[in-house]
């Protein structure tokens, strides 16, 4: 389809989708890695699933894909740990070619290494935790424990002075008995200490004594700071206890207990002497585990370090080489098992490209035969494909977020480079802003290089992304700025004096019958008397109205202006004579008059009513015009002009359907009569196929469709010429909003004569700027440039059912993995 | 300074810029078709702009008037 361009002129950049050919590689089987590795490099070849009805696992290298599945893995684990240990995994300089079966094993050892590392200090920090709550366990135990004692000795003494000091008659005998079963009782109470999360202490307390009926005594002390849980590794608040019984059944009960609670139970004697010497060792054992575990942790962090240097390269050629055979697979494999088929889209100019990386494959890779390239013929739409640039790109992006371009079809993104920018700085039109606009954009602009490396927040990458979109908007917006003369809503005489000036010497009738013109008109833009004037708001809907209006008729010309370029591109005569012509005349006798009657309008200064025209071209156009006729003989041609636009809408309707239907009968019968085809079987099935193709021609649906058309074009000339009106109302919007934020806030502020309100005002000026109008009315700007072009604009020309060239690229692996 | 005249103006100034993104970037005939696009485009956009502005302030049928505050 490339050869079949039209028109004289060369063609242009990104006006037509790149001409597309489907070729066809045979790969000899050993130099296949390479070569697909090759044209990965390249970047410019979109392959074709051929084993679309094999399942993953059936393919040809599923095997190899596992294996690279399995080496991600590991990466990944590298990487987590790299991030646990709070290394960052920069690239190295270096760049260490290494082959992948070398990085296979590498990869092994390094998480074998690394898992038992991690293994040994795991175990090594458990029992480090543990002899830290046991040493807790000791110091709190023991000190309730001298504690009781001294308590206990207290009350020994106390007894025994009350036994020696009190040797009457009055002592009772029993007493005796009593202390005596007293003193043997100790001996059989056992007791258990450990630590319980704290939390859990009270309900803890409640079920042992529930348990217990009551025949424990539980001690609590809290811990102060937070305790590393030998087994979860994570810090918790926790109470050191001791619990006594008697008995060995509770003994059983309590230590079920503990269990359900979590409480780690330590051995503990009651002797004084040995607690020391078991805190002495325990402390001894600590300081070793201490030692041991920061050797462990210096030698995993010089791993992770080493590993972080090469991880960038690993991790890139792992997913390269997972790419590689994710391509492999797509491949068919040939009869003889010797080589590999692919089938692709590639671009027509990258034919030589191809070819050299071919060839290159081959000789690098010993292969004594070549590989082979042919383009194949196909009735299949190729894929759409434009070269865009930094600038151009997100432009093309604004396109193709509506429909991606059918193959070769006009792209509406060339002119929307220029008319986006231009319908937004319309809506948006302010100096001041554009200027803060430009400012903002400049920034990301100039550090691009920087940005663009990094990860940048949600709404940051967009604002990044569209930077170049930004930096036209905001430069039209400076212009159109200067055309409606607002400066942060204050106008300025940059371009000379104004026009108009006071009736009589004293002024004393400006303000009832209003100023006189007097001068030629202000050269520039908008007369800066306009501002604040009672008549501003009448004058200024008057002109953005008829404005938008004009703005609208001459992008929409444009879009059917493009649909006949697209009809001489593709050969299509019948689009030409009964599409593009009969438009034209219906948009243009209707609304390209009434734009020719604004113009006439302000050219003479009719006061002619253009509604009342409009209105009584259609009620009745054989009427009189009186007062409101603006050029002589203009009933005559408006009646002329309705005449064509009445007859523009059969002429849009009818003879398409019909011209159709018989081109297809003529191809279909020159198809029956052709000669026999030959015994070739595959041409036979081709030809067939392709018959088979027209036969579907239903005359009823290719009538109903022409119908919905014309209705959506004549309906929607007129409703799409309204739709142009957001311009004026959007365009209102904004310079009232702004002018609304200069007078009530700063300028009101600025009257008191009081520093601190002005700050204040000027606080709350910056705020409502930055936050109503720079963002909120640039969006909203932004998104009704946005549906003007989409359904205004491009719905006169463009189909936007073609489906996007996705090459295979090492390039842009990054971009589908994440 | 008349319609025409200042119409003169963005021609010429539209021209001129056709020529120096001719001599200064000069990548390729299609390339440079898509350049002058762009910059005809632009210069037509800006010129109606300007133009319709310019009209509709040619005969005025509505006068400033002055607030009375003013």
């Amino acid at each position: 389809m490339g050869d079949t361009r039209g028109g004289c002129c060369p063609s242009m950049d990104l006006f037509r989708s790149e001409p597309m050919q489907l070729v066809q590689l045979i790969i000899p089987i050993e130099s296949a890695h390479r070569t697909i590795s090759y044209l990965g490099d390249l970047g410019l070849l979109q392959f074709k699933d051929l084993n679309a009805d094999k399942s993953p696992f059936q393919r040809t290298y599923a095997a190899q894909i596992k294996r690279c599945g399995e080496m991600a893995r590991k990466l990944n684990f590298f990487k987590e740990q790299i991030l646990r240990a709070g290394l960052s995994s920069k690239s190295s300089v270096s760049q260490v070619d290494i082959n992948i079966d070398d990085l296979e094993v590498k990869l092994g050892e390094l998480e074998a290494e690394l898992v038992e590392i991690n293994a040994n200090s795991e175990k090594l920090q458990r029992s480090y935790n543990e002899l830290l709550e046991y040493k807790l366990v000791l110091q709190k135990a023991g000190e309730f424990f001298i504690a009781a004692q001294s308590s206990a000795v207290e009350q020994q003494r106390e007894f025994e002075s009350r036994q020696t000091g009190g040797d009457s008659i009055e002592v009772p005998l029993l007493l005796e008995q009593e202390s005596l079963v007293d003193q043997s009782k100790p001996v059989n109470l056992g007791f258990l200490s450990g630590l319980v999360p704290r939390e859990k202490s009270m309900a803890f307390e409640r079920i042992l004594f529930r348990a217990t009926r009551g025949n424990v005594f539980l001690k609590q002390t809290a811990v102060e700071d937070p305790v590393a849980d030998p087994i979860s590794g994570e810090k918790v608040e926790k109470n050191v206890f001791i619990v006594f019984y008697s008995g060995e059944r509770a003994k059983n009960k309590i230590l079920k207990i503990c269990e359900a609670f979590g409480a780690n139970r330590y051995p503990f004697t009651e002797d004084v002497g040995k607690q020391a010497q078991m805190i002495a060792e325990v402390s001894g054992k600590l300081s070793e585990l201490k030692t041991t575990i920061d050797i462990g942790l210096l030698h995993r962090g010089n791993l992770l370090q080493t590993i972080g240097e090469h991880f960038e390269n690993w991790n890139l050629l792992a997913r390269k080489e997972k790419s590689i055979y994710h391509i492999l697979n797509m491949l068919s494999l040939d009869v003889t098992k010797k080589c590999l088929v692919a089938e692709g889209w590639g671009p027509v100019f990258a034919t030589k490209q191809i070819q050299d990386a071919l060839q290159r494959a081959a000789s690098d890779s010993n292969s004594q035969v070549g590989p082979i390239f042919q383009v194949l013929l196909t009735t299949e739409a190729p894929p759409t494909y434009f070269r865009t640039n930094k600038f151009s790109s997100a432009f093309q992006e604004i396109v193709d977020a509506y429909g991606v371009a059918r193959y070769q079809e006009a792209n509406p993104g060339v002119y929307t480079i220029v008319t986006f920018p231009f319908l937004f700085a319309v809506m948006f039109g302010d100096w001041g802003h554009g200027i803060c606009l430009l400012l903002a954009t400049l920034y990301f602009i100039l550090r691009e290089k920087k940005l663009s490396s990094q990860k940048l927040g949600d709404i940051t990458e967009m604002a990044f992304g569209g930077r170049y979109v930004i930096l036209m908007m905001s430069l039209f917006s400076i212009y159109t700025g200067l055309i409606y003369n607002e400066f942060f809503s204050v106008p300025f005489g940059l371009f000379g004096r104004s026009a108009y000036a006071c009736r009589s010497p004293d002024c004393s009738d400006s303000t009832t019958v209003g100023l006189l013109k007097v001068g030629s008109t202000y050269p520039f833009g908008l007369d800066p008397v306009w501002h604040g004037t009672r008549s501003e708001l009448p004058f200024l809907n008057s002109l953005k109205m008829k404005m938008s209006i004009l703005l609208g008729v001459a992008q929409m010309n444009l879009g059917i202006i493009i649909s006949y370029f697209n009809a001489t591109f593709f050969r299509n005569s019948i689009n030409i004579w009964f599409q593009f012509l009969p438009q034209m005349i219906f948009l243009n006798s209707l609304f390209g008059y009434l734009s020719l009657l604004i113009i006439i309008k302000w050219c003479t200064g009719s006061n002619a009513d253009l509604y009342h025209v409009m209105i009584y071209m259609f009620l009745g156009p054989t009427e009189d015009l009186a007062e409101n006729q603006l050029f002589p003989g203009q009933k005559n041609v408006q009646i002329v002009l309705l005449l064509l636009a009445l007859v523009a809408v059969p002429w849009m309707l009818l003879p398409k359907p019909f011209l159709l239907k018989r081109q297809h009968e003529q191809r279909f019968q020159g198809q029956s009569y052709a000669p026999l085809p030959s015994g070739d079987d595959s041409l036979e099935l081709d030809s067939h196929h392709d018959s088979h193709g027209h036969e579907e021609f239903e005359f009823s649906e290719i009538f109903v469709h022409q119908l919905i058309h014309t209705i959506e074009f004549v309906l929607g000339a007129v409703s799409n010429t309204a739709s142009y009106l957001r311009l004026w109302a959007l365009s209102l919007a904004h310079s009232e909003l702004s002018s609304v934020f200069y007078d009530k806030v700063l300028v009101l502020s600025a009257g008191f004569n009081n520093i601190i309100i002005l700050i204040v005002g000027i606080i709350v000026f910056i705020f409502a700027t930055v936050g109503v109008l720079l963002l909120m009315e640039t969006l909203s700007a932004f998104l009704h440039a946005l549906r003007l072009h989409w359904v205004e604009f491009q719905n006169k020309f463009y189909e936007g059912d073609g489906y996007k060239f996705h090459p295979f690229s090492f390039a842009l692996l990054d971009e589908d993995d994440d | 300074m008349g319609f025409l005249v200042t119409s003169l103006i963005f021609a010429v100034i539209g021209v001129i810029t056709c020529f120096c993104t001719l001599i200064c970037c000069n990548r390729g005939a299609s390339t440079n078709l898509f350049h002058l696009t762009l910059i005809i485009t632009a210069t037509i956009c800006c010129w109606m702009m300007w133009a319709i502005v310019y009209l509709a302030q040619m005969k005025p049928l509505i006068v400033p008037i002055l607030n009375d505050s003013e």
